[in-house]
């Protein structure tokens, strides 16, 4: 109903910005199921985490005890600082294979089609089968690393901070760079031709046609490619839980891996409520600041600018 | 515009309101709610969802032929049994009966009065307490009260061999801390691993100080840190242990990359069974882990001994470490105890030891004995069940003992002096610091 | 496009595809074996056995009604997630008021609440609700998580219909549900076979809601079913892999129907 009377009325504006828009009902229904099932939820979190509860009886209040714990946890404080590797390392290498696999896979090569089929294929395995098929590879003595001890040394990949988190971002790598070349295959098909082509008239070569027109016109999928790993980063333990558990003893251990352990390993759900809600707070801060700062939630088309 | 907006705002946060009262409401009615309440004409067993669990269908079918009030078996996906068990046992959906590993794994049920005492079971049957090895059964009883009825089978802790590799280098099972360290020293020189360990499982790694500690000091010394007496981790007693182990490590034991090597995904076992290590402290399941893995190896070159003596130390030698059982526990809310009681007989009957022997379990029933002959692997069974009839006693693992909120932080610090980031105060404190109740 | 192939390009490309292709060759190769032929070669080790025993096996515990669970469970969330998100996504893009933004935050936030945090509140609503056990119950919040990044994808997939195209419908009297429906959707086909794509993904490979929410077997799903080949102690690896490359069959084949639609649809999402 209110879709239609407003509709009604702002026409009567003929030429206005906002001739036939829909009204803000078109969003209730979604917004109302989504609130139910995740933001209610969330909400009992954020009120959790002033409790003290172990899943078993009625949660207790017990103020800020929770946060100031917390806040002077070394763990949770280190935790922080490799959650901030583990994006970075995630970023900056899954960014440019993402490109350029992306790039090259939009493409007409003969049997690129099959290729990027089978690059594709992680993206639709659950984590139990990942799981499995990594922990039989990275094997010091009958996994890949047994048999390059040249490359590998004795193999004993997680008993470093460096070499877990080596592997961790591998193994993320292996597991998320097919979703983001996908982005990336879709918007590089889409730049157009001509542009190409005068850059050639310009006399430019591959590479520089690379970085000045493909580059710039990515730019919108950079942002949502960013966002998605910065999230995606900030709020995943999958690789972690199962690869290294954290170790060698916390040196692996990131902020939402830290979460998980306390809810389901200590089923201290009052503490575990508190991790949640920064994470959840940093990671939507982040991605707000990303999307505001690069004028991504105007809403406005890259091919505007042509 | 606005006001719209401003109207839906209040409309959503009074939703989200109702909803977390509801909910927080829905928490707070504690315990799983009126008898009444329960599902009719059943009862619910939950059970750890795992190749194993078909003994356990095939009990639950012979009980549903007489009963009139049936056994629903709910299997749980093991991994994350623990996990669903935690979010369900205070709710109207928890199980009526479910499996568990004792101690600490049911301590906090017990503290929150969700657990139904089995006395009274017991005085109705005793044989639901007297068909049970004792050192077994009291893994589940606390504060006086029996809490679960052993299912399944024991899982003592022994140290695995390669006999090849040990005829080869003309080493037989060491029955002193002494031998074990000359065993370790001339495998060492001839480039084997001496001893197969899964650091990145973790839990291998604690059955290491459980024995040396047992060793060291008996029984005692942890029984009391448990029970509240945290200087015993600073005792004499301790840092001698400590020290053992730490030459045993420095002597190149366990060589240099056991920290990436796991027994759950098959690693460490491999490495037994290929010959490029000679020995691996594991529970009893490592038969059958072998077994799956390379029958042969299995049945011809598998060695099994007891963990060997150390000399001082007061501990006895037949004092065993591992799993000493699963248990069924029972909640207070049941709706059908009587049939509950009647399923839980079954769990010394002939049936249930014979089907349980036949797929490698050992219960632990004064039957037991009579059927060794019928397991699948009957000289196994039989130096097992002695092992565990003979044991002065039987130390349940230390991160079962614990209560679950202490097993991270234990895994941590165990894990860390073995790689050498803690010293031995720095392990004391770690044990000092985890919560015991 | 380029003038000329990228033969650099092209050897990196080659390069990852081993990378890519070596652990799924090595999860096949597995799936053949018999546990004991696993265990005495290994991960990559030259097979020394051959078997269909592991899909047999995996045929007849986890593929009778845990199969059509799963389809009714993917089915319906794909329904749910297809019904309510173009809607949104149209408002999102369309109506650009402080009210729709806030809810593209909304969804934002929603984008970072990682599922096991909120499991156990998610429980006791289900509970209330009467849902418990039901597969109503998995597949309500299955849909409610799978909404913010189908969402993202989508309005980046409608935000590039130009607005002229709306004016001049406007002009001709259109109301905006006729212009939802015969434009909007119409030229976003693209995005919508990507979200339905990444919601079915999401509901056939979901393993925490059903665990948590579920409990007998007649409701149980398949992810679930994969536990049959877990011991306390240690994993059949074959069997559980063969088990694994059975589940993603379906998805392979429906991601390879659907797959030119899926790159036609992440084009809207990087802003053409």
């Amino acid at each position: 109903m209110t879709t239609l009377a407003q509709g009604k009325r702002t026409s009567r504006r003929p030429g206005g910005p906002s001739v036939g828009r829909p009204g803000f009902a078109w969003a209730v229904p979604a917004t109302v199921f989504f609130g139910l099932f995740a933001i209610v939820p969330l909400v009992f979190v954020a009120i959790l985490s002033f409790t003290s509860w172990n899943g078993l009886g009625t949660p207790q209040f017990n103020g800020v005890d929770n946060w100031v714990a917390l806040a002077k946890d070394p763990v949770m404080i280190q935790s922080l600082g490799i959650t901030v590797v583990l994006v970075v390392l995630g970023i900056v290498t899954q960014t440019p294979l993402s490109i350029l696999l992306g790039v090259w896979a939009a493409g007409h090569q003969k049997n690129r089609a099959v290729l990027s089929a089978i690059c594709f294929v992680p993206l639709l395995l659950s984590s139990a089968a990942i799981s499995v098929l990594w922990r039989a590879l990275i094997d010091p003595n009958f996994g890949i690393p047994g048999e390059l001890p040249w490359l590998f040394g004795n193999g004993n990949l997680l008993g470093s901070q460096a070499g877990a988190i080596g592997v961790l971002t591998f193994v993320g790598g292996w597991q998320f760079i097919p979703f983001h070349t996908l982005i990336y295959q879709g918007a590089a098909r889409a730049i157009p031709p001509v542009l190409y082509q005068a850059a050639q008239i310009d006399g430019a070569g591959t590479v520089r046609s690379f970085f000045n027109v493909t580059i710039p016109q990515l730019r919108n999928s950079m942002i949502t490619s960013l966002v998605l790993m910065l999230v995606g980063g900030l709020t995943a333990f999958d690789t972690v839980l199962i690869l290294t558990a954290g170790g060698p003893g916390t040196a692996s251990t990131n902020t939402a891996y830290y979460m998980y352990q306390k809810a389901f390993l200590g089923f201290d759900f009052g503490t575990a409520s508190a991790i949640a809600l920064v994470l959840a707070v940093v990671a939507t801060t982040i991605s707000l600041v990303v999307v505001r700062a690069t004028g991504y939630d105007k809403m406005r088309s890259t091919q505007e600018g042509l | 515009m606005n006001k719209r907006s401003a109207r839906l705002t209040r409309a959503l946060a009074a939703t989200a309101i109702l909803a977390v009262g509801v909910a927080l409401s829905g928490c707070s009615s504690s315990g799983a709610g009126a008898a009444s309440d329960r599902p009719a004409g059943v009862i619910h067993v939950a059970i750890y969802g795992d190749t194993a669990n078909k003994v356990e269908q095939q009990i639950a079918d012979t009980f549903n032929k007489t009963s009139k009030i049936k056994v629903v078996l709910d299997k749980i996906p093991g991994a994350n049994y623990q996990q669903k068990l935690q979010t369900i046992i205070s709710t109207k959906s928890a199980p009526d009966v479910f499996f568990n590993w004792g101690g600490g794994s049911i301590a906090q049920f017990v503290n929150a009065g969700l657990l139904l005492p089995l006395d009274g079971f017991i005085a109705q049957d005793p044989k639901l307490k007297s068909s049970f090895l004792p050192s077994v059964f009291n893994s589940a009883s606390m504060g006086g009260h029996d809490y679960g009825i052993p299912m399944r089978g024991t899982q003592p802790v022994m140290l695995f061999s390669n006999k090849q590799v040990l005829a080869k280098y003309n080493i037989t099972p060491p029955t002193t801390w002494d031998e074990l360290l000359a065993d370790v020293t001339t495998l060492k020189a001839a480039g084997i691993t001496p001893i197969a360990l899964g650091g990145a499982d973790q839990w291998p790694t604690l059955m290491w100080y459980e024995y040396v500690y047992d060793r060291v000091a008996g029984p005692q010394l942890f029984d009391k840190a448990l029970a509240g007496d945290k200087s015993q981790w600073t005792s004499d007693a301790s840092m001698t242990a400590l020290k053992d182990i730490k030459q045993l490590i420095d002597a190149g034991a366990f060589g240099t990359n056991f920290d990436s090597v796991k027994f759950t995904d098959g690693g460490s076992p491999k490495l037994l069974r290929t010959g490029k290590a000679a020995f691996e402290l594991m529970g009893s399941w490592n038969y059958s882990t072998q077994q799956a893995a390379d029958p042969a190896f299995a049945a011809k070159d598998l060695g099994y001994s007891a963990f060997p003596s150390i000399a001082g130390g007061a501990g006895n030698q037949t004092d065993l470490a591992g799993n000493t059982n699963n248990f069924y526990s029972v909640i207070k809310a049941t709706r059908y105890p009587n049939t509950v009681r009647d399923f839980l007989k079954l769990m010394y009957s002939d049936e249930f030891v014979k089907a349980q022997l036949a797929i490698g379990n050992l219960p632990t029933t004064t039957n037991t004995v009579n059927f060794l002959s019928t397991a699948a692997s009957p000289d196994y069974a039989t130096f097992q069940y002695n092992l565990v009839k003979d044991a002065n006693s039987f130390q349940l693992s230390w991160d079962q003992a614990y209560p679950q909120t202490a097993s991270t932080a234990m895994h941590t610090a165990v894990e860390g002096y073995f790689a050498g980031r803690l010293d031995a105060a720095g392990f004391a404190a770690a044990m000092q610091a985890l919560p015991i109740k | 496009m380029k003038a000329r192939p990228n033969y650099a390009a092209g050897v990196g490309a080659v390069i990852w595809l081993a990378i890519i292709a070596i652990p799924l060759y090595v999860m096949l190769q597995a799936t053949f074996e018999t546990q004991a032929g696993y265990g005495k070669t290994g991960a990559l080790g030259i097979p020394n056995t051959f078997t269909f025993e592991n899909y047999v096996n995996a045929f007849s515990v986890g593929f009778g009604h845990y199969f059509v669970n799963t389809v009714i469970v993917t089915v319906s969330v794909v329904a749910i997630v297809v019904v309510l998100v173009p809607p949104l996504s149209y408002a999102v893009v369309r109506n650009q008021n402080r009210a729709t933004s806030l809810v593209f935050r909304l969804f934002l936030l929603g984008l970072a609440i990682p599922a096991q945090a909120v499991i156990v509140p998610i429980f006791y609503l289900i509970s209330l609700a009467g849902l418990y056990d039901n597969l109503i119950g998995v597949i309500l919040p299955t849909a409610a998580f799978a909404l913010p990044i189908c969402t993202l994808i989508l309005s980046g997939s409608m935000r590039d219909i130009t607005p002229e195209l709306y004016e001049a419908m406007a002009v001709d009297g259109a109301s905006p549900a006729r212009a939802f429906f015969r434009l909007a959707i119409p030229l976003s086909k693209g995005g919508l076979s990507t979200i339905i794509v990444f919601s079915a993904l999401q509901a056939w490979n979901g393993f925490l809601f059903p665990l948590i929410l579920t409990q007998s077997d007649s409701n149980r799903v398949i992810t679930l079913g994969l536990f049959n080949f877990q011991t306390q102690y240690g994993v059949n690896i074959p069997g559980l892999l063969a088990a694994v490359v059975m589940s993603m069959v379906p998805v392979l084949l429906v991601y390879l129907f659907a797959r030119r639609s899926l790159v036609q649809g992440l084009m809207g999402v990087g802003g053409k």
